[in-house]
């Protein structure tokens, strides 16, 4: 085991929480990314607060209502909100609305390079470099998630029915579908790009093998699984929505195809609301309904660490700076720790 | 296909009772009876509320409203494809992201457009867990426009099943109709739903508290029926026609026999229930029971005990389609306990 791990597993949660700093936002805690040593996150209250180790966050008052999804974008953050905003926003509180919705919602972000895309109601809005109006991609019902793969070239979107990929080619974007019957949300390409895999407003997750549009359905959870994240090499996609971490293997041919997952950081009678990649190690962070977070490697065998004890509301996200160095959750109670990942020695 | 296997876990429902659920009430109605004046009212008016609410379209200018949401209305089934498992897409992703406002809401309010159906809304309400767990459904309202209602009765099965499912039914327009009209119409929906709340209105002018947050899926008032419409009546037309059976009983029922009837009666015969509700004294219980049904769906849980010096009476309605053929009386007479 890494032994910057081991370091980590001798401290405890009073120890985290002890170095940490806790902030009272008062508004639940929708979304936060990393921006270089910053971590952006949105709240209900419709700010954006940028919180760096050593300091007070800085807030941003960004949308009139909830930030609703948030992606960062070069070393600005982009929002959508339900007061019909897409913005563009710097660490310092500049502002640039790249566009305004009215009344519909701008309920999904994404971003590749120097290209921002968002969705509001069924449709898909792509503004590329140096272009002022956007290019339009329609759907037969409304987009409730977005995802690049790690090259930009493709752009995964889920909606009712399953997943459309559209394919960039020559400045132009073909659509292929991906049918599964069912409401789709969330979406993410595998790191290798041969999956694609939704989290669905039943109890389920859905995948697709790429090439073949082969169908891999992941049920037995117990509620819905708001969260998703791929940890390791193998990788495994761990989930949410269990009393544990529920990892599946997505490693040979067939990836989960007739194996078990692996499941870690049992929660006892919580379910795990937010899961968390911790970068560079098979160890996932999963946070739980009453607010606790545990660190656990992806083994059955060892014992997870508690990272912060309960605060009676549930864990809404977690962010890891991009050294590796801090870590950022936050609560539907606008609670939020920040605390240094590593004791001093 | 191939499937990655079933995870099973051992576990145990969330204690929800601390959370407190924003009361959410559905607006129905047909075309020009008058939903859009409500709106407007509820939007406009001083009531020192913080409502949302969810349209369709909503044409009005001039509100500066940043708590009126766009919905498109996106019906669809969820899980196996069965008819209580469709629901309000929309509806699902619009609500979690309500619940993520800073400020807390007193109600929300969900406009339908004037031909759906209200049984989607109100599965959302059933099927989906979050949903459940931070909203309630506290009333279905349906603006029913005086004037055109009995041909639109006629014509609509839309509109029998917007005053079959509601809670309220506001009966607009009456300074239009003659007085012994608005009585034919009266009987005309009581015939359908004996159990709904009728208030008499000209553009809509009753007062918001008796609209919204009034807690009328909570069942209470499924006591406050009137004795007149517990009679069944059976002189309707066509068999496709809606109508309501009730059934009384001051025997005490028998728990599990009444589970074995009224689980299998919705099973099999859930579509052609729109509503179904009641209040139960079940034997060797000292609380009542209470229970409410939306097609397959049913809800049912003890409501206290007994109101000192009041009459422990079973009372169970039912409104829907061809109810004759599903021996419902001799259904609820088997529950009696010997």
């Amino acid at each position: 085991m890494n032994a910057d791990l081991e370091k980590l597993q001798e401290t405890n949660k009073t120890e985290l929480e002890r170095r940490g700093s806790i902030f009272n936002i008062g508004a639940p805690a929708t979304e936060a990314v990393t921006i270089r040593d910053q971590i952006a996150v949105g709240f209900g209250d419709g700010t954006v607060r940028f919180f760096q180790s050593g300091s007070d966050p800085k807030t941003v008052k960004a949308h009139k209502g909830v930030v609703l999804s948030m992606t960062n974008y070069d070393d600005h953050v982009l929002t959508g909100g339900d007061d019909g905003r897409f913005l563009k926003i710097s660490s310092d509180g500049n502002i640039e609305e790249i566009f305004n919705f009215g009344s519909k919602w701008v309920d999904c972000v994404a971003s590749h390079k120097d290209t921002k895309v968002c969705s509001s109601g069924k449709t898909v809005y792509i503004w590329t470099k140096n272009k002022d109006k956007p290019q339009t991609l329609e759907h037969q019902s409304t987009v409730a998630g977005l995802a690049f793969d790690n090259k930009g070239k493709r752009l995964a979107v889920s909606r009712y029915g399953g997943v459309t990929v559209w394919k960039l080619n020559n400045n132009k974007w073909t659509a292929s579908n991906y049918t599964w019957k069912g409401s789709h949300g969330t979406v993410t390409f595998s790191p290798d790009t041969k999956y694609i895999v939704t989290a669905m407003q039943e109890n389920q997750i859905h995948g697709w093998r790429i090439n073949d549009k082969a169908d891999l359905a992941m049920r037995g959870y117990p509620s819905k699984i708001k969260s998703f994240t791929w940890v390791g090499d193998t990788p495994y996609l761990v989930t949410s929505g269990s009393s544990d971490a529920v990892c599946w293997p997505f490693d040979g041919k067939e990836g989960p195809m007739g194996r078990k997952p692996i499941v870690v950081a049992n929660g006892g009678k919580e379910l795990a609301t937010f899961v968390k990649a911790l970068n560079g190690e098979k160890a996932v962070f999963t946070g739980f309904t009453d607010g606790s977070v545990l660190l656990a490697e992806i083994d059955e065998s060892k014992k997870p660490i508690m990272i912060r004890s309960s605060t009676g509301a549930e864990v809404s996200t977690i962010a890891i700076s991009s050294d590796n160095s801090q870590i950022l959750i936050g609560d539907m109670k606008g609670s939020i720790l920040l605390s240094s990942l590593w004791a001093d020695n | 296909m191939y499937e990655g296997g079933i995870y099973r876990t051992n576990y145990k429902e969330i204690d929800m009772e601390n959370t407190s659920q924003v009361p959410v009430t559905v607006l129905t109605g047909f075309l020009g009876a008058g939903k859009t004046t409500l709106l407007n009212r509820i939007l406009t008016e001083q009531h020192g509320r913080k409502y949302a609410v969810i349209v369709n379209e909503f044409g009005e200018q001039g509100i500066d409203n940043d708590l009126v949401v766009d919905a498109d209305e996106e019906v669809f089934e969820m899980n196996n494809g069965c008819i209580c498992c469709t629901v309000r897409g929309d509806l699902i992703r619009i609500l979690s992201g309500l619940m993520k406002r800073a400020d807390k809401l007193d109600a929300i309010i969900v406009e339908t457009t004037g031909l759906a159906d209200p049984a989607p809304v109100a599965q959302t309400f059933f099927v989906d867990q979050d949903v459940a767990d931070r909203t309630k459904l506290d009333a279905i309202v349906t603006v029913a426009d005086a004037v055109h209602l009995s041909s639109q009765l006629v014509d609509h099965h839309e509109a029998e099943e917007q005053i079959a499912f509601a809670d309220v039914i506001l009966l607009n327009k009456v300074e239009l109709v003659e007085d012994n009209d608005i009585v034919k119409v009266n009987d005309r929906i009581r015939k359908i739903n004996p159990f709904a709340k009728i208030i008499k209105t000209t553009r809509c002018d009753a007062p918001l508290d008796e609209i919204v947050g009034l807690n009328a899926f909570s069942l209470d008032r499924v006591l406050d029926i009137e004795p007149d419409f517990l009679e069944s009546d059976h002189d309707h037309e066509h068999d496709d026609d809606v109508t309501s059976l009730s059934f009384v009983s001051d025997t005490p029922l028998d728990m599990d026999k009444f589970q074995d009837w009224f689980g299998n009666l919705l099973r099999t015969k859930g579509q052609d229930i729109l509503r179904s509700k009641g209040i139960l004294n079940f034997k060797g219980e000292e609380e009542r029971y209470v229970f409410q049904g939306v097609h397959m769906l049913m809800d049912a849980s003890p409501m206290g005990p007994w109101p000192k010096g009041k009459n422990r009476s079973s009372r169970v309605v039912f409104i829907g389609r061809d109810l004759d053929n599903m021996n419902l009386k001799e259904g609820f007479e088997n529950c009696k306990s010997a």
